[in-house]
């Protein structure tokens, strides 16, 4: 069926404007995320028009409108085949996705008055993982993923050049979301902590859905590896180019001193759990679900351990501490003497390393069996 | 970047909350460190400039501190802040400094905002430039979180509607794509689609309400066991008679002090001279007033104090202590006691006392005291109303039985004088030298790091200083004061007091 509405891609020709608005809000979003972070590990004090967080609240500004026009056009536009292939909720009428994004951006818009308050009573930020963050977090996710799931129906329908172009957006926000992902979970996963369970229990929590979704949604055969590839190198890109620009802190008590943009931590190696996870669900694609989400789970747990294990003991050794492997980089606010925490293996009773690799193994089975189910609905994502 | 997972550890715990904001989080503690009066006052040099200073520390921390300087030098033509702390690894950098605006209405007026991120004894460095060349001014600040905000009402409101609306808009969503979204483009859904959508709609709705309801049950707690870790108290003070007359005060262990080691610090150092400054004060007249400095008697963490109480008439008496901390940070800790009419010792070395008349609440303020020696104590004040909030410099003058100025007034305890303020109703009290409100130890730790100006501390304590004493203060709140201005005079503690009324 040809359609000529905005949203329903046609079997060929350009991607639609929402698809590309809403890659281009995610992709502010969470270049303004890392910038965020730096900001507040080097120079301190912020306040709500920082560069960075303008990039973030234009993202949430750009996802709103971009898919609130969207639902406006689709619900009074008069245009019989963007109904067709539109979803009802309270009379309006709009493509899935663009209600979940919709909902992420004004989501994320909330959190700025929360935040704001949160500052107020509670002081300035010094942690990545506070409520108002948590709550703008859960509104990039939902852009995020509302323009995944605006894009699988129409690339699930489109055709040559425009699948392609397609699918490569639908990898390059997959990426963008294991990015946010991940980063998220920075401060779980240090190198000093890789030779511990929780490292490896909080990696089994949310990653494997992540991957076999990405896998087994995007239709391609190494879907999940081009993913972590993207982040890989986001995070390489951060990690290289932000110590360039010359800065200094703003807020006191400073511990270490600091002379230019601290970036984020070097990336996890996530490309060899997903490259399994590639393989697996394609030789297993047509077995039986629960046993493919077994074996990945499995899996995933099991080749992080093999790359990240071996590379924790590089990571902590003093051939990491520079500019490409970045373990000579700490915030203003942490003091010298700590500094050796970063460098060495967080100690854990042999009983406690176990269970987390227990907890983990479980976690990830039903991570993956989960991702497994909403890569299946994204295939078969047809509004 | 890398930082300590324990860090990590408390940070994610707070991340539950997020989905509550609207429904509880409402603590209001309204305690006050030093007694009433947390903001500092300081007179002193920076370089050739001479500078009043007003801080007050946030309420909350981490937050924002305001300053005010006023300058006495029209040549003065920049200054610029920054706070560090005092001791410890974060007193080795400063972050860049912020400068003060200066008024346009008053040119010697300079304002600023400054951060203050954490709990404990700041330093907060200031750069003044003018015609005279560069000088640096350090002020001790001794900061503490006093309390939490509540959440404005029609903030509240409006978060709780906002969140009702996403939570009724993700339901809905969730349900109309598990009805809709897999169907081909103009197909109708079916019974069993609208079965599906119901079903979906009603486990999300459950899984929102018990993530709604778990995470409010965590939050109390949360926000409890904040309120318990973060907000300032001083450590509890116990005092007893040992029916020889004496006086034990026993300090009790507090996890605020002893949470924060290094930026705080648990060890006591001395201040001017004494390990404490016991001020005993029979309530509610403030007619008996004693300014004492009992030995420490038991040396194990927390201490124990015990001094020998003098000649007192019986009466409910209201204690301050004022004890300082290795990092310079200040502790005013406060109990009540009922003594007996006691015969004691002869006061010696700089314990000091006076018996009076009872606080009479006024409109008018006071402005002479008669002195033991038949002279005269003067408070340089006009007429004009003492106000709540503003930045004074209290100045009194000594004439002798003739009505000239005294040329007989030596240092007591290092410093011209000493001057405490007390509320009517003992919510207020400080204990004030002419630098300012901070405690002389906390500035003696600053000497090293910053040179400045302290003509005073440096007075022998045989030389002679000039009739008149200041002391930079600003009263905290509306009230009828009560004001003990102590001086050394001609080798004898002398006290005027001054009773004040402060208006809004």
């Amino acid at each position: 069926m040809s359609h000529t509405a905005p949203i329903p891609a046609p079997s060929s020709g350009p991607v639609p404007w929402p698809l590309l608005a809403g890659a281009i809000a995610i992709s502010s979003i969470i270049f303004g995320l890392y910038w965020d972070i730096s900001w507040h590990t080097t120079i301190g004090r912020d306040t709500f028009w920082t560069p960075a967080h303008l990039a973030i609240q234009f993202g949430a500004v750009l996802a709103g409108i971009s898919c609130g026009f969207l639902i406006l056009t689709t619900t009074f536009g008069g245009n019989s085949a963007a109904r067709d292939v539109a979803v009802k909720v309270w009379g309006f009428r709009g493509p899935f996705g663009a209600f979940l994004a919709a909902w992420g951006g004004a989501t994320m818009l909330i959190s700025a008055p929360f935040d704001n308050w949160w500052h107020d009573s509670f002081g300035l930020d010094v942690q990545i993982v506070s409520p108002p963050h948590m709550v703008l977090a859960t509104g990039i996710f939902f852009v995020g993923i509302g323009t995944l799931v605006m894009m699988a129906g129409p690339k699930n329908r489109a055709e040559g050049a425009t699948r392609v172009a397609m699918e490569r957006l639908f990898i390059y926000i997959a990426g963008l979301l294991l990015t946010l992902y991940l980063i998220l979970l920075s401060e779980f996963t240090d190198p000093a902590n890789m030779h511990g369970g929780t490292f490896y229990r909080v990696l089994c929590y949310g990653t494997p859905l992540l991957l076999m979704a990405f896998s087994r949604g995007s239709m391609l055969k190494w879907g999940a590896t081009k993913a972590a590839l993207l982040y890989f190198a986001l995070m390489l890109a951060g990690l290289w180019i932000f110590p360039f620009f010359p800065a200094e802190p703003k807020l006191g008590p400073v511990y270490t001193r600091v002379t230019h943009m601290v970036p984020l931590a070097f990336p996890l190696l996530m490309f060899a759990p997903a490259l399994a996870i590639d393989w697996l669900t394609a030789r297993m694609a047509d077995g039986n679900k629960w046993l493919l989400s077994l074996i990945a789970g499995i899996s995933f747990l099991l080749v992080c351990m093999a790359v990240q294990w071996p590379f924790a003991d590089f990571m902590v050794s003093t051939h990491a501490r520079n500019h490409i492997f970045g373990m000579n980089n700490f915030p203003y606010m942490q003091p010298p003497s700590t500094y050796h925490f970063a460098w060495e293996f967080q100690g854990e009773s042999l009983t406690a390393f176990w269970k987390d690799l227990g907890i983990g193994a479980a976690a990830a089975f039903v991570s993956a069996r989960f991702g497994l189910a909403c890569g299946d609905w994204l295939r078969r994502l047809r509004r | 970047m890398h930082m300590t997972r324990l860090h990590f550890r408390q940070d994610i715990r707070l991340s539950v909350g997020c989905f509550l904001l609207p429904l509880f989080l409402l603590l209001a503690f309204p305690l006050d460190a030093h007694v009433g009066s947390p903001d500092v006052y300081f007179d002193g040099h920076a370089g050739p400039y001479q500078l009043l200073v007003t801080i007050r520390p946030p309420a909350m921390i981490p937050g924002v501190a305001e300053i005010e300087v006023r300058g006495s030098d029209p040549g003065l033509n920049s200054i610029k802040g920054v706070p560090m702390y005092i001791v410890g690894e974060g007193s080795k950098y400063p972050p860049v400094p912020d400068p003060l605006q200066r008024s346009k209405d008053d040119p010697r007026l300079f304002t600023g905002r400054l951060w203050i991120m954490g709990s404990g004894s700041w330093q907060v460095r200031l750069e003044a430039d003018g015609a005279q060349g560069p000088g640096t001014l350090a002020v001790p600040v001794p900061a503490a979180a006093r309390r939490t905000m509540p959440m404005l009402r029609g903030l509240g409101i409006f978060l709780f509607a906002i969140m009702i609306f996403l939570v009724a808009a993700l339901v809905t969503m969730l349900g109309a794509g598990s009805r809709e979204a897999f169907l081909a483009p103009g197909e109708q859904p079916q019974s069993a689609n609208r079965w599906r959508s119901w079903l979906v709609m009603g486990l999300t709705a459950f899984a929102l309400a018990a993530i709604l309801f778990g995470g409010n049950f965590w939050w109390d707690s949360e926000a409890e066991g904040r309120a318990r870790g973060m907000i300032y108290k001083p450590p509890a003070l116990s005092p007893s008679l040992d029916g020889h007359g004496n006086l034990l005060l026993k300090m009790a262990a507090s996890r605020w002090h002893s949470n924060r080691s290094v930026i705080v610090g648990t060890r006591l150092i001395p201040d001017h001279g004494h390990l404490m400054h016991l001020f005993l004060i029979r309530s509610p007249k403030a007619d008996c007033f004693y300014h004492l400095h009992p030995e420490m008697s038991d040396q194990n963490d927390p201490p124990a104090f015990t001094q020998t109480l003098p000649s007192l008439p019986a009466g409910h008496y209201q204690i301050f202590a004022d004890i300082v901390r290795a990092s310079g940070f200040p502790d005013t800790m406060t109990a009540e006691i009922d003594l007996p009419e006691t015969t004691g010792a002869p006061l010696t070395g700089d314990d000091s006392e006076i018996v009076t008349a009872a606080i009479t609440p006024s409109a008018v303020s006071d402005i002479t005291a008669e002195l033991s020696d038949g002279s005269h104590m003067i408070w340089a004040h006009d007429a004009t109303p003492l106000r709540a909030g503003k930045a004074i410099l209290f100045r009194f003058r000594v004439d002798d039985k003739n009505g000239k100025p005294a040329t007989d007034l030596e240092p007591y305890m290092g410093m011209a004088g000493h001057a405490v303020f007390l509320d009517h109703d003992r919510s207020v009290f400080a204990h004030v030298h002419p630098e300012g409100s901070v405690s002389m130890a906390a500035l003696a730790l600053l000497e090293p790091q910053v040179e400045q100006g302290r003509p005073m501390m440096a007075m022998h304590h045989t030389m002679e200083g000039p009739p008149e004493v200041s002391f930079p203060w600003g009263f905290p709140k509306a009230g009828d004061y009560r004001i003990f201005v102590q001086v050394r005079k001609a080798g004898r503690v002398e006290t005027g007091v001054f009773d004040a009324h402060v208006i809004e």
